[in-house]
């Protein structure tokens, strides 16, 4: 092991940072002082404020953010070193050219320096910035300490894909987007770099030893993209026998065909599949399930994990759509990776016919493609840009057009340096107004310029500006969406990433809410949109139907690789968690049960902790017997999200009766709203109770209905009256339930 | 189907059961420190009995989100009416219940209120009630967006704590004095100094985050926050610090789903006073623990208990003090000469800025020349030098004048606060019977000559024997203060600790028998 010595931080300036302490209104909560990455700040424990050391202050302004009443300013220079440089191999003859663009960190020195550049914060915003939440510290700490197999230990207990993330990744807008330096407007430290670093020097590992966890259990998972690898890595690392059905004959899903080769080398795309089947994962190729054979595959499973995409692609609704000649980005990303890596084989454009764009002569001839055909591109986003660029590979000219103005759109500039660099014509602010054909294929482009003032006003078509292009080809790349078959028979997808109410406190803590635009994340929310992606992560850990997980694209719609890979891995860690197991294969267990529950006066929220109390003591071992009790947890109603009810084996839900005597007679109102506001239960079972004065009325069976409407299985209910709930002994009632909630007949 | 154990270990109880979460075993915060907590809060935490949140009615009551919308509410009605009656009504003083309503009665219930409870007044204010219901842009639900720019009070001026909020007060005395306005004058007046301090909260709500005008900039936030160290409402305070110390969610001062964030930048966990709780009743319900109690405890022990003492409720006394003397001296012949004098001069009518601004700074630098005195000629010859301006705020700063003056300051607040109540007793008693012509005067029935109208609680004489009470009352009420904060505070630092012990409560003691000196020239003087 060789362990250098770098300073963590820190450059030599006249100049430094001055923390100010406003000690009128420093409260002595040391939110700031816990996490400082240097230990600059103290607290006096005379006044109960904070002190701050300007010699230990590196002006990275996590104080600043962390503190909940703005006590504290840095003024000042932020000292850190300057960021390795990475080059680009920038190809001298593009045709054909599969070269990876985009190269890593060249040596150990250039490796230890920018791990050198990483505070190692104590609350680390990159890993919450990180969609799958990798330890960013802990392996930056594994690099530093010269071990790389020791940092691929990290990176492996929250990701099977660090050679692909580390080159695929908008880090920008996730880990070095949410990196301090980075909150504080300076330049974050080179989170990818380091970690492809770690994958092209030393070999990620296989699965040596395969956990218990799972141990018996069947799971087929359905696609074999990032989602279905995460999902099929987790679940065969804890045991359990995992069958793949993917419907091409290749392994990978996007991974494989959606990115090309120059940013994703085939050898990469191939390696977790390597490893998976390897490690005993059942792949069958060629093997379609059409969403409606998910049911049936159900029945030959403990639990099911759909991850088949988001393979839908959006068309334009132009004239001319449906002329020769106009594809999806799919098809062409198909085409174009077997055709480039076939060598020679540039057949896909070398069967377009010269056009009249004033370019004749073989396509490929030249790698400005001044005389190959024309591909014109709809879109400017990643897949377009690789469209685009694939398209420069063959010999193709390339236009993209976008219609946001350049402003607002999405792209990662990077992306559109690389692909500017290589001869695409990017244009923004304009859109295809309609295509014209010869003889059944297209021929002519007509093109309208745009008109876009912000970012969340839709581009308007400014009329008397249209221009005709000569196109050969035209493809749409303008994004995907779920086949309706999927939604359909899932119900509730996509799953919006948007996240209302308030946002949870250990993420405002930590500060990656605090600056809302960091620069280098090209002025994108980055805690927001991380909170929205954690989000979809942990509801990904909810079946949807009885026994039935979905995740990735298939999940939220087009996303990320890395996105879809946690996604897929944590609803494998639910399936663990729950063991869940197909009729005749054993029986359900019901570890955890969740007591939800609405009280005004504490009568109802009694009568939740006797229940409890009773669930836990019917779980209780014989007296001699070993062995733990059931874990029974209640919260109020208004405390159970997503998250929760992903723990939960089974439900109970309680709440007092509201009305007057006759009147209105129903279920309190926060338990109404959260009734009508649950995610789907998936056959989970569940116990009602409610607590009445004069009557229950029909409090019980509008509970009923709305559980019962989100899937869940209502397997015993009872209204118990005040009277009896206010007796020292429980009520008869909660026995009842607690004996139904088991499945006990006599209940 | 059957119940069995879970294969893995329960979540800790406190932690919200989920999936596995692979953030925090990323997080290492730092430890927190704890060393000198318990020296630092044991003589400032109320007793655990004396937390009224204990009883579920009280804590229900505290738990709806009403509740202040409904304190607020009958306030709010009040006070617009004060402004419309104002503007609309009659211009006879007496019988206009804008004016009879606020000078007569108001006024004097606030200070019964800060004397007794402390900031009761702020929970209730119908001015930062208004602007924060625009801000929030609700009467009382948890909304996520607020209305306004959000700034943060620029930090030269915050650093100054209460001292702002004193010179507002300051200036609206004079306002008050020079348009007549409490006198009362003409009725219009008040309606227009109501409407300005609705007006001035507004604006600071829409241009600042949280209460920055509450803890800042309201005229009364200085004078309730200082005086109303002497009440029994201890505020909404930490039942066990060290849950709040390992909290890592801070609700109550970022926000949680029931709760805003403290308005009032005050954190239960460390408070040690009830100086800057609004009593809004955010943190209680913002609070995902349950931690946070709503306390009572002894008169007078925001005066005496807290270990920090801070320089800027030290100044705000003492220029109180300066004011409330001003008011009283100006009752006397020998200030109407001074003033006419600078009128002829100046040619500004009563009261001129010069002998105003003069004579208060004059009293609060008399004050604080008594300190410096007192360290002279008690503090040992080994005392620490100051600290560098650099190193502590304003606020925290320490200095041999300030060992002495600070807590002189904190133990002559009963004294002060008794002075501001008794200043308000002889409107009280002379007028307070023509609330009730003043509404009749609504319905026409309101008269000058009616018996109500013309009724006084108490004579003259009486009024000043009232008043020398009051001052007695505050003045032993400010000798207990001063002799255990001297004992505490003062001891340490002295050569001659009982010297100074008896010099401090000397002082107070002098400070007493000029207020009551001046209530007998007064004579009752409105």
């Amino acid at each position: 092991m060789t362990v250098l010595d770098i300073p963590t931080h820190g450059v030599s300036s006249d100049a430094s940072p001055h923390v100010q302490v406003l000690t009128d209104r420093c409260a002595g909560c040391q939110e700031c002082s816990v996490r400082c990455p240097t230990g600059a700040i103290t607290l006096d424990a005379e006044t109960w404020t904070v002190l701050a050391d300007d010699a230990a202050c590196v002006g990275c302004r996590q104080c600043v953010r962390t503190c909940p009443f703005s006590a504290i300013t840095v003024d000042g220079p932020v000292l850190v070193e300057p960021r390795v440089q990475l080059s680009q191999h920038h190809p001298e003859h593009l045709l054909a050219d599969r070269t990876e663009t985009r190269t890593g960190i060249g040596s150990w020195a250039e490796a230890l320096a920018e791990a050198a550049r990483c505070l190692d914060c104590p609350d680390p915003t990159c890993v919450r910035g990180c969609p799958a939440h990798n330890d960013i510290p802990g392996f930056i700490r594994s690099i530093r300490a010269g071990d790389l197999d020791q940092a691929h230990e990290v990176l492996r207990r929250t990701s099977v894909l660090p050679d692909i993330c580390s080159r695929v990744c908008d880090q920008a807008v996730q880990c070095e987007g949410a990196c301090t330096w980075s909150l504080g407007d300076s330049v974050p430290v080179a989170i990818g770099a380091l970690e492809r670093f770690i994958c092209d020097n030393a070999p990620v590992p296989g699965f040596d030893q395969v956990g218990t966890a799972a141990a018996g259990m069947e799971v087929a998972v359905v696609g074999s993209g990032p989602a279905g690898i995460g999902a099929a890595a987790e679940l065969v690392a804890a045991g359990a026998s995992v069958t793949v059905y993917e419907r091409d004959d290749e392994p990978g899903g996007l991974l494989r065909w959606g990115i090309p080769d120059f940013t994703l080398p085939d050898a990469l795309a191939r390696r977790p599949w390597d490893v998976l089947t390897a490690a005993g994962v059942d792949l069958r190729l060629g093997h379609p399930i059409a969403e409606a054979e998910v049911a049936e595959l159900n029945g030959h499973y403990d639990a099911v994990v759909v991850a088949a995409g988001a393979s839908m692609p959006l068309r334009l609704p132009v004239g001319g759509a449906e002329l020769d000649g106009v594809w999806d980005a799919t098809r062409f990303l198909n085409e174009a990776h077997a055709a480039l890596a076939g060598g020679a084989g540039l057949d896909v454009l070398r069967r377009l016919p010269a056009t009249g764009s004033g370019m004749s002569g073989t396509p490929g001839g030249d790698t400005d493609g001044a005389d190959g055909p024309t591909v014109l591109v709809l879109g400017a986003g990643n897949t377009a840009m690789d469209v685009a660029r694939s398209a420069r590979r063959m010999g193709a000219r390339a236009i993209c057009v976008d219609w946001m103005d350049r402003r607002f759109a999405p792209v990662r500039p990077d992306e559109l340096e690389e692909a500017a660099a290589e001869g695409v014509d990017v244009r923004f602010s304009t859109t295809l107004e309609r295509l014209e054909g010869e003889d059944g294929r297209v021929a002519v482009a007509h093109l309208a310029r745009t008109r876009q003032e912000s970012a969340g006003e839709r581009p308007e078509v400014v009329a008397g500006l249209g221009v005709a292009e000569h196109v050969d080809l035209v493809v749409m790349a303008m994004g995907y969406r779920i086949v309706p078959e999927l939604v359909e028979s899932v119900g509730g997808v996509p799953v919006s990433k948007s996240v209302g109410g308030v946002p949870d406190r250990r993420w405002q803590g930590s500060g990656i809410l605090a600056n809302t635009a960091p620069e280098f994340a090209r002025h994108q929310p980055v805690g927001k949109l991380a909170i929205g992606r954690e989000h979809a992560r942990v509801v990904a850990g909810l079946a949807r139907q009885d026994r039935v997980w979905v995740a990735g694209d298939a999940l939220v719609g087009p996303s990320t690789v890395v996105e879809a890979m946690a996604q897929g891995k944590h609803a494998a860690e639910a399936i663990v968690h729950h063991q869940p197991r197909r009729p005749g294969h054993g029986e359900r267990a019901l570890a955890r049960v969740l007591v939800a529950v609405e009280s005004r006066s504490g009568t109802t929220a009694r009568c939740a902790r006797q229940l409890a109390e009773a669930i836990s003591g019917r779980s209780a071992p014989e007296a001699g017997e070993a062995g733990p009790e059931a874990e029974v947890r209640v919260l109020p109603i208004d405390k159970v999200g997503v998250a929760e009810l992903a723990w939960a084996d089974a439900l109970v839900v309680g709440s007092w009766v509201e009305g007057l005597v006759v009147a209105k007679v129903g279920p309190a109102r926060a338990t109404r709203s959260w009734l009508a506001a649950l995610p789907p239960l998936a056959a989970m079972p569940v116990a009602l109770f409610c607590t009445y004065a004069v009557s229950p009325g029909g409090t019980l069976a509008a509970m009923r209905a709305e559980v019962e409407a989100h899937g869940g299985q209502v397997v015993v209910e009872e209204a118990i009256s005040r009277r009896q709930a206010s007796r020292s002994e429980p009520p008869s009632g909660i026995a009842r339930l607690a004996a139904g909630l088991a499945g006990d007949p006599a209940s | 189907m059957t119940i069995l154990a879970p294969p893995e270990g329960p979540p800790a109880a406190d932690e919200p059961p989920g999936l596995p979460d692979p953030v925090p075993v990323a997080v290492h915060f730092r430890p927190p420190r704890r060393d000198g907590m318990e020296e630092r809060f044991s003589a400032t935490d109320p007793d655990r009995s004396w937390d009224l949140a204990r009883h579920p009615r009280v804590a229900r009551l505290l738990r709806d989100r009403k509740l202040q919308f409904l304190l607020i509410l009958p306030n709010q009605l009040i006070f617009w009416l004060v402004i419309m009656l104002g503007l609309l009504g009659t211009v006879v003083p007496g019988l206009n219940f804008g004016t009879a309503i606020t000078w007569y009665i108001w006024f004097c219930l606030v200070f019964v209120m800060m004397a007794v409870v402390g900031r009761a007044w702020c929970a209730m204010c119908p001015f930062g009630g208004f602007a924060e219901w625009i801000q929030r842009r609700t009467f009382w639900q948890r909304t996520q967006k607020t209305l306004g720019l959000g700034r943060k009070f620029p930090e030269p001026l915050a650093r100054y704590g209460l001292i702002l909020s004193v010179g507002s007060f300051i200036l609206l005395t004079w306002i008050e004095e020079f348009f007549n306005i409490a006198g009362p004058g003409n009725p219009a007046a008040t309606s227009l100094m109501v409407l300005g301090i609705v007006s001035s909260a507004l604006i600071f709500f829409l241009v600042f985050e949280r209460r920055t005008f509450c803890r800042y900039v309201c005229p009364l936030s200085g004078l309730i926050g200082s005086v109303g160290a002497m009440g029994t409402g201890a505020g909404f305070r930490t039942r066990d610090r060290e849950v709040c110390v390992d909290c890592q969610t801070k609700d109550c001062m970022r926000g949680g789903d029931d709760g805003f964030g403290c308005p009032w930048y005050t954190w239960p966990g460390s408070a040690d006073s009830n100086l800057t709780c609004g009593l809004c009743t955010e943190c209680y319900k913002a609070c995902p623990s349950d931690n946070i109690g709503l306390f009572v405890q002894p008169p007078l022990t925001s005066v005496v208990a807290p270990t920090r003492r801070r320089a800027d409720v030290a100044w705000a006394v003492a220029l109180l003090w300066g004011l409330v003397l001003f008011q009283q001296v100006n009752a006397t012949n020998v200030y109407a000469s001074v003033d006419g004098w600078l009128t002829g001069i100046t040619h500004i009518r009563y009261p001129n800025p010069i002998d105003y601004l003069g004579l208060i700074g004059l009293f609060a630098l008399a004050f604080a020349g008594i300190g410096w005195v007192l360290s002279q000629a008690f503090g040992r010859s080994d005392l620490p030098p100051s600290s560098p301006a650099a190193s502590r705020s304003f606020v925290d700063r320490t200095s041999r004048f300030r060992s002495f003056f600070v807590p002189l300051a904190y133990g002559v607040i009963p004294v002060v606060g008794a002075d501001y109540f008794a200043r308000q007793l002889p409107k009280f008693f002379k007028h307070a019977s023509r609330i009730v012509p003043s509404v009749g005067a609504w319905f026409g029935h309101g008269s000058v000559h009616s018996t109500l109208y013309n009724t006084r609680m108490l004579s003259n004489p009486e009024i000043v024997a009232v008043q020398i009470a009051v001052i007695g009352l505050g003045t032993v009420a400010a000798l207990w203060a001063t002799w255990k904060i001297a004992g505490r505070d003062l001891v340490p630092v002295a050569s001659h600790p009982v010297g100074a012990r008896v010099a401090t409560l000397g002082v107070v003691l002098g400070f007493g028998v000029l207020a009551s000196v001046l209530y007998v020239i007064m004579h009752a003087a409105s």
